[in-house]
């Protein structure tokens, strides 16, 4: 079976650049595995993602040299609505990707471009409102909702049109607290009920370490570094100097351990985070 | 504003269309002021019907009085042959009836139309007006241009309010500005909002490709495009019932009015009483 | 007006030049960029009738600038754009009903298109570098455009009985000056500060469609 994405020795460069977004880079990800892309500002992560969808180079001018493919198929020569069907892609400005006038003909507006029969639209409108809890907000109109609210109306748009790949550049940048919850809490759901290849991409890691396979560090348009969230985050001095943050708790018992106070794996979570403290206090972490 | 509930909304999109097209249209063939009168009274009555707030409406009140402004003073400082004119004084000032009569039966005419889009706007949400494209069949990117239009308009007209409040509250006084620095004002308001429409191209253009529409509108596999939107509003009697009326008045209009002449502005009776009332019978 | 220079017209004709394999076909971003200056129309052409209304005959209205405009940057797009946004801009500020801007179309494209050919068969840079970029602009795009589209408008208006033959002369000139003075403006404004973003952009055309 063919992986989900494969990414052969890529590069793209953007007209005027000086050099290329994105270099040489060679990535595989199997079907079902859950990726975090992390990495500081401009380092090619977004360029990534977006040749993955095919939004390079379909929608983009500029020059490519290796290969990107979905499914065993090179993505630059598949149409835009077999794309579509395939790969998932929510933007980090929600309010960017909106083209309706209401949230409903928001969910629709997809489902309509990849030929969905007119009996099973109802049903996929449903259940992705259901699936992202916007039931009831299908008749407003997608810019009189919170910045919450628009980025699951955006998540649910593109579920609809049951991807076997979603990506989410930065799907909590531009929410509140309480929103960057429950878009955590769409994709614990979504990792826990369909088989679905999820590619996220963010600077805020603490929500989304614990839920990934794999973490890919991209800097300078290069993998710097790919492995299990654990081995991942196992040295964070060094990641921090790359301008990436591991989670807090993680974070605080790397210090406890530069101190020689802990011996124990670094904590991702925060209950993790507690459990590892309770066995220091009681003199079983040290 | 578009009233939050009408009796309007019983009637299919393309009913209501038809509405406009009938009191936007049918006035270019009726010369007669009686006729053109009675469609602007049914405008307002229907505007009331609809649950419109009439307050809207004054809005537009200012520019019917500088349009009438316009028109009678036209037809005042430029009449035409005056020795082939009737001419009357009023108010010390000399008038020649034909054109200052032709003036009132265009003016007539003239907001007869506007009203019918008056209403037409004011009734119909975008929505509406996108599914009465879709219904009537009009190929989808044509719809979908339009739809989206219409939605950029009120993006951009935000956007313009925003920054002219903006300037507002740190102290800009509009009514003290003369014409001109006005007019710079507006264009140094408007010339951000092109850099504001290129980004934006960009980023829906990248939205639709991601949701996998095409130039065409059509679905991958080929075929017709699904259109649930349209499946929502189904046409009732009423709808036909309507729309038959509107066509037969319509072309009843078109008879009597250009082909027998029976709505012309000589037969009015309000030409025999403006006559009479200048003593020129 | 800004201080003119001359610039080789190499660089001007490059502007325009598809060059060695370079693809361009029309795209969804055209579309799009189709709707939107439908969009800037509207509020451009709403809010300049608004501002100094003598109703049809507007003493400024700006819209023939970003008709212009368009047809220079966007080709037939850009013309599309300008000949109908003054439909629903008409219809919101209630300064003309739809028959009547439905008659104004011949008008609309003849202030749309003349500038965006003149520039493409002239080879002038859209950002108004030389001299002889300003000419093509202010004859073609500003007096040509407004001359012939006020002398078909003031047609409309007199078919109409909105004005008397005998004011035709006045009306067009009330319409030609009330559209070259704002355009010569704004137009100016726009094309020498906005043409370097758009040319940079993908919507911006350098042929007709792409």
């Amino acid at each position: 079976m063919n992986p989900a994405v494969e990414v052969d020795r890529f590069s793209w460069t953007y007209p005027l650049a000086a050099s290329p977004a994105v270099c040489d880079i060679t990535l595989t990800i199997p079907a079902g595995e859950f990726t975090l892309i992390a990495g500081p500002n401009e380092s090619g992560k977004t360029t990534l993602a977006m040749a993955i969808k095919g939004l390079i180079p379909h929608s983009f001018p500029g020059r490519q040299a290796g290969v990107v493919r979905v499914f065993g198929e090179e993505v630059r020569r598949k149409e835009a609505a077999i794309l579509a069907k395939q790969v998932g892609y929510v933007f980090s400005d929600p309010e960017a990707q909106f083209t309706s006038l209401t949230v409903e003909e928001e969910i629709l507006f997809g489902l309509e471009n990849i030929g969905v029969p007119e009996s099973e639209i109802a049903h996929r409108i449903r259940h992705a409102s259901e699936l992202t809890m916007i039931s009831d907000l299908l008749d407003k109109p997608p810019y009189d909702i919170s910045g919450g609210q628009k980025q699951r109306v955006a998540i649910a748009s593109v579920l609809a049109m049951d991807p076997e790949i979603l990506i989410l550049d930065e799907p909590t940048s531009m929410v509140d607290p309480l929103g960057k919850d429950l878009i955590v809490g769409i994709c614990a759901e979504l990792r826990r009920r369909r088989r679905l290849t999820l590619i996220v991409i963010e600077h805020n890691l603490e929500a989304f370490a614990a839920l990934a396979d794999r973490v890919i560090l991209i800097r300078a348009g290069r993998i710097e570094r790919a492995a299990p969230p654990r081995e991942f985050f196992e040295d964070p001095e060094v990641l921090e100097r790359s301008g990436v943050y591991p989670p807090q708790v993680t974070q605080v018992f790397a210090r406890l351990r530069a101190h020689g106070l802990y011996r124990g794996a670094l904590p991702l979570t925060d209950e993790e985070g507690i459990r590892a403290g309770d066995a220091l206090l009681r003199g079983a972490g040290a | 504003m578009v009233p939050v509930d009408s009796p309007f909304y019983r009637y299919h999109p393309v009913t209501r269309l038809a509405l406009l097209v009938f009191l936007s249209v049918t006035p270019l063939f009726v010369d007669m002021p009686e006729i053109n009168l009675g469609l602007i009274l049914a405008a307002l009555v229907l505007l009331r019907w609809g649950r419109v707030r009439m307050q809207q409406i004054r809005r537009y009140l200012p520019l019917l009085a500088t349009v009438a402004l316009f028109m009678f003073g036209v037809a005042f400082l430029a009449p035409g042959d005056r020795a082939r004119l009737a001419p009357f004084r009023l108010a010390g000032l000399t008038f020649y009836f034909q054109p200052m009569w032709w003036a009132f039966v265009s003016y007539c005419r003239l907001v007869a139309m506007l009203f019918g889009a008056i209403l037409y706007f004011s009734t119909n949400r975008e929505r509406d007006t996108l599914v009465a494209l879709r219904s009537l069949r009009i190929p989808f990117a044509v719809s979908y241009v339009a739809a989206l239009s219409l939605r950029s308009a009120g993006m951009f007209m935000e956007d313009f309010r925003t920054i002219r409040e903006a300037e507002q509250a740190r102290g800009l006084d509009l009514e003290s500005m003369s014409v001109g620095e006005k007019a710079k004002l507006y264009t140094m308001y408007t010339v951000p909002l092109f850099a504001v429409a290129l980004r934006r191209a960009d980023e829906i253009s990248n939205a639709l490709f991601a949701r996998g529409y095409t130039l065409s509108g059509r679905p991958a596999g080929g075929g017709p495009r699904t259109d649930y939107l349209r499946r929502r509003y189904p046409v009732e009697r009423r709808d036909w019932t309507l729309s038959a009326g509107l066509a037969a008045m319509f072309v009843v209009a078109i008879v009597l009015g250009k082909v027998m002449g029976v709505f012309s502005d000589q037969l009015s009776p309000l030409h025999g009483v403006a006559l009479r009332a200048i003593g020129l019978r | 007006m800004s201080a003119s220079r001359t610039v080789p017209v190499s660089s001007a004709a490059a502007v325009w030049t598809v060059e060695a394999g370079e693809h361009r076909q029309p795209g969804i971003v055209h579309v799009v960029m189709l709707a939107l200056f439908i969009g800037i129309g509207i509020v451009v052409g709403t809010l300049g009738s608004l501002a100094i209304p003598i109703g049809f005959v507007s003493a400024f209205w700006p819209g023939q600038a970003v008709q212009a405009v368009g047809g220079v940057w966007f080709g037939w797009w850009g013309v599309l754009a300008g000949m109908f946004f003054p439909f629903i801009s008409n219809a919101l500020s209630g300064s003309a009903p739809i028959p009547v801007s439905a008659a104004y179309l011949p008008a609309n494209f003849l202030q749309a298109f003349l500038a965006g050919a003149a520039f493409r068969w002239f080879k002038a840079d859209p950002r108004l570098q030389s001299t002889r970029d300003w000419v093509i602009w202010v004859v073609v795009g500003v007096l040509l455009a407004n001359f012939l589209g006020a002398f078909w408008g003031t047609y409309v208006l007199a078919w109409f009985g909105m004005i008397t033959q005998s004011a035709r002369v006045t009306a067009l000139l009330g319409w030609f000056f009330g559209n070259s003075i704002p355009s010569l403006i704004f137009g100016s404004i726009l094309l020498k500060y906005v043409s370097p973003m758009v040319l940079r952009s993908k919507a911006f055309t350098k042929g007709w469609w792409a």
